[in-house]
């Protein structure tokens, strides 16, 4: 049982992938319609970008909140050697 | 001779060629190895013990006559571009166990390893589908110069993960044959619920399945044998080819999730790519106990094994089985995943 908070970031990292992959593929890169001036072609590309980008650093902020979050429960108590 | 028994016995010569000759090449490379003074200490022993390092070569000759065997078996081109992939990146980690690339030239080198397996797309145009199949949801529309990218993208990224896990006796050899059999079992469903999928591509998975069966029983606890970079890599380029060539991305992605944490625990915490050896405060140490302990040090870096020893000391080979828990509840993930994905 000492392994499940990791478990638990394990299966939430998993959940992340697989709805950060769909909300990808499904909503970022069909964001349209394509504009045909350079100006709001630039600008949507720009915010495909931005958005891909928010879903990778979501991703991390999660993970790396997850794991501050175990490592301040568990440091007090961190095994030492007995001498 | 029927098609099914014919198909059966080349799928059983695609693991048995590499399994057997890892068994019967590594024992004189490994005298080679002691002889010519080619060991490492292994530094979670008390006192360290010296061994043989690195018995990459083998594993990748081994591979390689196992995606021969598909290849020319089940006349596939598959197989020559997981090998043209993974055969970069065995040149790229023999490389780094001669001389010792730095941490930022390793995966920059490894994109070659994505460039050669992509390229062969320009020949074969079926190498791969374009499109990424989600549990229930289904395709996403074909993007090829995106998943391109990408695929070629999950080279460096995957070989590294694979790299990373490569700390500890047996951690490797386990972690890489648990995840290639999640990569087997989803590549499998895939080509059971898709007609005119090749069973080539199911095939061209056995290898890399063989090769880690046959080098745990060198490495396993107490190691006989490391890989080296020039191992590992490899495996890491083999599972991102076979991932993309099996179209079970989503999948694979989950199977290797305590590795992909591992990398971006490590790469968060030292703020980029480091060597190993130049990391300024060390994750764990070694009690006078032999027991292995997490740092408590507020620089040290987060990996994966000093979140698990943070639950508790252990010694070398229970960190390992708890290591090996975390994997396969991965790939209890990733094969649910694929079962969602493919089973209707």
């Amino acid at each position: 049982m000492k392994l499940a908070p990791l478990f638990g970031i394990e299966a939430v990292a998993f959940l992340l992938i697989i709805a950060e992959t769909y909300l990808f593929f499904n909503l970022v890169v069909p964001l349209g319609p394509i504009p045909h001036s350079l100006p709001a072609y630039t600008g949507l590309a720009l915010l495909k970008l931005l958005l891909s980008l928010g879903l990778v650093a979501l991703w991390f902020v999660v993970m790396i909140g997850l794991t501050r979050i175990y490592v301040k429960a568990r440091i007090r108590n961190a095994p030492k050697p007995s001498s | 001779m029927p098609s099914g028994l014919a198909d059966g016995g080349l799928l059983l010569l695609s693991f048995l060629v590499p399994f057997v000759s890892v068994l019967l090449g590594l024992p004189p490379f490994l005298k080679f190895l002691t002889e010519k003074g080619w060991t490492s200490e292994d530094v979670h022993k008390s006192p360290p013990a010296k061994v043989p390092e690195p018995v990459g070569p083998v594993l990748f000759v081994a591979a390689l006559l196992g995606e021969m065997v598909v290849a020319i078996g089940f006349q596939s081109w598959v197989p020559v571009a997981i090998t043209l992939g993974a055969g970069v990146a065995f040149i790229i980690g023999l490389a780094d166990d001669l001389f010792v690339l730095g941490g930022k030239t390793k995966p920059l080198l490894l994109v070659l390893a994505g460039v050669a397996f992509a390229g062969v797309v320009a020949f074969i145009p079926d190498l791969y589908q374009p499109v990424i199949t989600f549990p229930i949801l289904g395709d996403t529309a074909p993007h090829f110069f995106l998943y391109t990218l990408l695929a070629v993208a999950a080279f460096p990224v995957v070989s590294n993960a694979f790299n990373m896990m490569d700390a500890f006796n047996g951690e490797i050899s386990w972690f890489t044959l648990l995840t290639a059999l999640a990569l087997l079992v989803g590549v499998s469903l895939h080509a059971a619920y898709t007609s005119g999928f090749s069973l080539a591509r199911v095939a061209a998975t056995l290898p890399l399945l063989a090769v880690a069966a046959g080098f745990l029983l060198f490495n396993r606890y107490p190691s006989k044998a490391f890989d080296g970079d020039s191992g590992s890599l490899v495996f890491g380029a083999m599972f991102a080819g076979l991932a993309v060539t099996g179209g079970v991305e989503i999948a694979a992605i989950i199977a290797i999730v305590p590795a992909i944490l591992n990398s971006f625990y490590t790469l968060s915490s030292v703020r980029g790519f480091v060597e190993r050896s130049k990391m300024s405060s060390r994750p764990t140490y070694i009690g006078d106990d032999g027991l292995l302990y997490p740092s408590i040090e507020p620089n040290a870096p987060n990996t994966l094994i000093r979140l698990v020893l943070l639950a508790g000391a252990l010694s070398e080979k229970d960190l390992v089985r708890d290591l090996l828990y975390l994997t396969l509840v991965a790939c209890i993930f990733s094969v649910a995943t694929s079962v969602l994905t493919w089973v209707h």
